[in-house]
């Protein structure tokens, strides 16, 4: 018998020899279905049935059906011989995007699903854009497109001068020093970044700042006021979670639609619906004194309600 | 009634048509948190991204369902928290959801059981492709940002894992659930079998 993972966390015992029994009996059954779904493919290359578009859709399901059904073999046989797993393991035979998300729950049985991730303000939590990427990429991975997403929704500003991205902040995840270069190419600053475990100073001295403009070579492009601001607001897991517990209550948390397409659709419309409430709050003054300040300190004027448009419906 | 006209043919009846903005009020939640969206633009951009992808070949037939109404659906899903069938049963009865719909003026009509058949919200979602959401979004985004509500100056990058869920209960679940009642329901008769006083 062998153990696994917290006992907290449900059962973790696990008969291996039980296991390499029933794996035994499963293969020797999915062999016959692997020669159906071959033979199935044949019958649908020649039954003239089907009009062409079919046929192609018949083949490709089954196709990837049959990969599907090599790749767990395999996956199943390192297994049971307690050799490691490749990096893209099979965790949902219908579903072969999904992968394994270790965040969050060290020494604890894996947590199966997607990780979308987000960019969005820390004072009100409007998300600017969201991405959902395939299995389970590293979290630095998402930064790059994320940012393209904010600065192609920036050039659509028709009315007023297009806004951009003085500073980025993130956790100790996207600490990786070919981002940080190539956010300071983009006259992005990057002191919301952690460098260490050690906490982000909230209000830096003015030499600090002078050195940290020097160190992204943006002294030019950024002024010392930006510097304090973007120290200002920096990572805060607070703030984040805040933004995470609004989109989890719109349904972000358990995605129902199936595949990675509907996860996607989901995902967005959570967003979109999150956007609509905060922009609600903000019209009607609902705001933590918090992002109050920082509003402020952007310049970004309270909204007068009865300017507001009202033709929209 | 302009939009009415879009949408299914049976939806105009007969009577006096009651205006929907009159019965839901403006401090009403769903309707200032559908007067935040950007409608047109929103509209526009799928219109023009379903014209490319499945261009019509005939302007004969039924006119489809309108795309405000469709789109409203299926935001309102996630802010209501609701199901497909719940949300079209609720733009029949709720004139707030009518409002966030877009519909203008509604006519009286008893017999008539849907405005819009939960069987379209699916086939709508099964036509978005990942960069008509992505559109979407920046186009809320930058419409937020124009009217001066927000600023991308200092933003915050993060992920967080969502799981897949299932809407079906399989068996697994059934029986668990089964087993965990049946114990709970034991325990509790046990107890209440057993006289006060003893531990």
């Amino acid at each position: 018998m062998r153990c696994f993972g917290r006992q907290c966390r449900g059962h973790g015992k696990v008969f291996v020899s039980l296991v390499r029994q029933t794996e035994t009996q499963l293969l020797t059954t999915g062999e016959a279905v692997v020669a159906l779904a071959r033979t199935a493919q044949v019958q649908v290359q020649t039954t003239t049935q089907l009009t062409a578009d079919q046929r192609t859709r018949w083949d490709t399901t089954l196709t990837m059906a049959v990969a599907i059904h090599q790749q767990i073999v395999t996956q199943s046989r390192r297994l049971t011989h307690s050799q490691p797993l490749t990096r893209c393991k099979i965790v949902n035979a219908y579903d072969a995007t999904i992968a394994p998300i270790c965040k969050g729950k060290s020494n604890c049985p894996t947590q199966f699903g997607r990780k979308p991730g987000i960019i969005g303000e820390p004072a009100t939590g409007f998300v600017f854009a969201a991405r959902l990427p395939v299995g389970n990429p590293s979290d630095t991975s998402y930064v790059l497109p994320l940012v393209d997403q904010v600065q192609a929704a920036c050039a659509r500003i028709t009315t007023r001068a297009t806004p951009s991205i003085y500073s980025l902040a993130g956790d100790l995840a996207v600490n990786d020093a070919t981002l940080r270069e190539s956010l300071h190419n983009r006259g992005i600053l990057t002191v919301g970044i952690p460098r260490s475990v050690e906490p982000l100073l909230p209000t830096p001295s003015p030499e600090a700042i002078n050195e940290m403009l020097a160190t992204a070579d943006l002294h030019r492009k950024r002024t010392p006021r930006q510097g304090e601001l973007a120290c200002a607001a920096g990572y805060s897991r607070p703030v984040v979670e805040s933004i995470i517990a609004s989109l989890l209550s719109r349904g972000a948390g358990q995605l129902r639609y199936k595949g990675w397409h509907g996860a996607c659709v989901q995902l967005t419309m959570a967003v979109m619906a999150h956007n609509a409430a905060t922009i609600r709050r903000i019209r009607s003054g609902r705001l933590t004194s918090r992002a109050q300040k920082f509003r402020r300190l952007l310049h970004l004027r309270p909204l007068n309600p009865l300017k507001i448009k009202q033709g929209t419906n | 009634m302009r939009l009415l006209h879009h949408l299914q043919h049976w939806l105009s009846g007969t009577g006096r048509p009651l205006r929907v903005a009159d019965f839901v009020p403006e401090t009403h939640p769903v309707r200032q948190w559908a007067d935040t969206f950007p409608w047109t633009v929103l509209v526009a951009a799928v219109d023009r991204n379903f014209a490319r992808r499945f261009p019509t070949p005939t302007a004969r037939g039924r006119a489809p369902v309108a795309t405000r109404v469709l789109l409203a659906l299926e935001l309102l899903k996630h802010e209501l928290h609701c199901s497909d069938e719940q949300i079209c049963s609720q733009l029949r009865t709720d004139l707030a959801v009518m409002y966030a719909c877009g519909i203008a003026e509604v006519q009286v009509n008893r017999p008539q059981a849907h405005f819009v058949l939960p069987e379209l919200l699916t086939q709508f979602r099964s036509r978005l492709d990942e960069p008509l959401l992505q559109e979407l979004l920046a186009l809320q985004a930058a419409a937020a940002m124009e009217e001066g509500a927000v600023s991308p100056a200092h933003v915050v990058v993060d992920t967080f894992p969502s799981e897949q869920g299932s809407q079906r209960v399989n068996e697994a679940a059934t029986l668990y659930k089964a087993k965990k009642k049946s114990c709970r329901l034991s325990r509790r008769s046990r107890r209440s079998v057993r006289p006060r006083g003893q531990a």
